[in-house]
């Protein structure tokens, strides 16, 4: 076995389940919000079947089925739930790819050597682990490459018995192509207009695929029904993209007494800049983006999120970015914490600042230091170039020197 | 730079740039410059890539200026002139005019 898939199949309607447990046996729709205007981000398979897709607004989704049942999942639970799984896995195996909420690929080569242990026991393991400390349904595939263990998770889904029980599915290279085989065409990882024409054209399996001359895919579907002919046989080249380590930094405080105008959350804020401009390990970067979340007093949190136009290391000029943004703010209730993230560190950019500073104060203040100098010295020492004659063919009649601000 | 204001500069209040500096230079019979005593250094003129002649303002103080663009032994380059009125040397940067005359300002 060279790559594992790991997932857990519509993430966010087994979330939901997870949280209430009264929606065991009922078909669910996850929304955004329970506003009008909510949309639906997740549905259960069966509701899939009577029409119902992520995107589609909730009114009309509750009009297509009336007996589901709607439940929300904060983006940010959803996000901390899937980071607790990829931290699992990254603990395991040295290259993980994220490729959707609870679903990873990740390479597993010699790992099972490591642990002592035969591939299917450490699969297993790694199954049993991620299911306890989540307690959500973790299927798991593995194979010769991504396609394959991809299928395999998929298939091992499929598969799993009356009782609930999800087994890993390991498939050995030399049976590859002959696992997929039956597989149904939607496993491809192609766009969905592929796929209903792939039915149309009667084509349900990836035998029925693999059956076709190349030639012949990509006269209809161009590179995409190339790539659909190799993962039919089993040949994948695609390899692991592990995501990128982005460091941040995060400041948090309770305030001393509930706040609800906008004067204590600004003294709030700049306390905290400049306690996250002042971390040791990265002072003097540079920031892009400034997350800022209010802790309310019913509960509630609220935040936002904003983007520099260029990075900046200036707490000031964050705190005036900032300012806007909580000016408008209007708040459910007293804020009682905060929290700071700043992240997307970089350098700051190069500024080349002009000669002399703009602005009519600052030219009024310069006007007025100069002749505070003349009349100290008795004399102009401070100049400016004057064009006189600059279409004289004599070089000491095109330019002179005139007294600074007479 | 400050844009030509088109009022008549007040006298006494203006200092021209860029003034002719006296240079001494020795020419040879056709008057052309052959050495040039420059920081403490007679060098000798080792190239003339340029040379004209300036005859302006005969009405009030006539100028007649002979320019030469020269190189001297160790590369580096002047603009010098001979003053033909006064038989004078002097070392000048030159920029060609940046514009026209205005037909008002005549």
């Amino acid at each position: 076995m060279e790559v594992a898939c790991l997932r857990v199949p519509n993430f966010l309607v087994a979330l939901a389940r997870r949280e209430f447990p009264q929606l065991a046996g009922r078909p669910v729709i996850v929304a955004s919000a329970r506003e009008d205007g909510a949309q639906v981000r997740a549905c259960s398979a069966s509701l899939a079947k009577r029409g119902v897709a992520p995107g589609m607004a909730l009114r009309r989704a509750l009009s297509l089925c009336r007996d589901a049942a709607v439940a929300t999942i904060s983006e940010r639970d959803a996000a901390r739930e899937a980071e607790a799984l990829r931290e699992l896995v990254e603990r395991t195996s040295p290259l993980v790819e994220e490729v959707a909420p609870g679903h990873l690929h990740f390479d597993v080569r010699g790992l099972a050597r490591l642990a002592g242990e035969t591939e299917k026991e450490f699969l297993r393991d790694l199954q049993e682990a991620a299911r306890s400390r989540s307690g959500l349904p973790v299927a798991l595939g593995a194979g010769k490459n991504v396609f394959v263990a991809h299928a395999a998770s998929a298939a091992a889904w499929l598969r799993r018995g009356s009782s609930g029980d999800l087994l890993p599915l390991l498939v050995p290279a030399e049976e590859s192509e002959s696992f997929l085989a039956p597989l149904p065409v939607e496993v491809l990882p192609v766009s969905r207009t592929m796929k209903v024409r792939l039915r149309l054209f009667g084509l349900r399996t990836l035998a029925d695929v693999a059956a076709l001359p190349r030639a012949a895919l990509e006269a209809q579907f161009g590179r995409e029904g190339g790539r659909a002919w190799e993962l039919a046989h089993g040949e994948d080249d695609s390899r692991i993209i592990p995501r990128r380590e982005e460091l941040s930094v995060s400041v948090a405080m309770e305030l001393p007494a509930p706040a609800s105008t906008v004067e204590p959350l600004l003294v709030a804020t700049r306390a905290l800049i400049r306690r996250a401009l002042e971390e040791r390990a990265l002072r003097g970067a540079a920031w892009r983006q400034a997350r800022w979340e209010a802790a309310l007093e019913n509960g509630e949190t609220v935040g936002r999120t904003l983007t520099f136009r260029e990075p900046t290391a200036d707490g000031e000029r964050m705190l005036f970015v900032l300012r806007q943004k909580l000016e408008r703010l209007s708040l459910p209730a007293s804020v009682v914490g905060l929290e700071l993230t700043l992240s997307g560190l970089c350098t700051e950019y190069g500024h080349q600042q002009g000669f002399w500073p703009t602005g009519p104060r600052r030219w009024r203040e310069l006007l007025e230091a100069v002749e505070q100098l003349h009349a100290r010295l008795g004399e102009p020492h401070v100049f400016r170039i004057v064009e006189v004659e600059p279409w004289s063919r004599i070089p000491e009649r095109q330019l002179a020197l005139v007294p600074f601000g007479r | 730079m400050v844009a030509h204001p088109r009022t008549s500069a007040r006298p006494g209040t203006v200092r021209p740039l860029n003034l002719p500096r006296p240079i001494a230079v020795e020419a040879d019979s056709s008057g052309q410059p052959v050495r040039v005593f420059w920081q403490g250094r007679l060098l000798p003129v080792i190239a003339i890539h340029d040379r004209w002649r300036i005859d302006d303002e005969w009405w009030r103080e006539e100028i007649a200026r002979r320019y030469f663009l020269v190189e001297l032994q160790g590369g580096r380059r002047l603009t010098i002139f001979q003053d033909l009125l006064r038989d004078a040397w002097y070392e000048q940067p030159y920029e060609p005019p940046r514009r026209k005359r205005s037909p008002m300002s005549a």
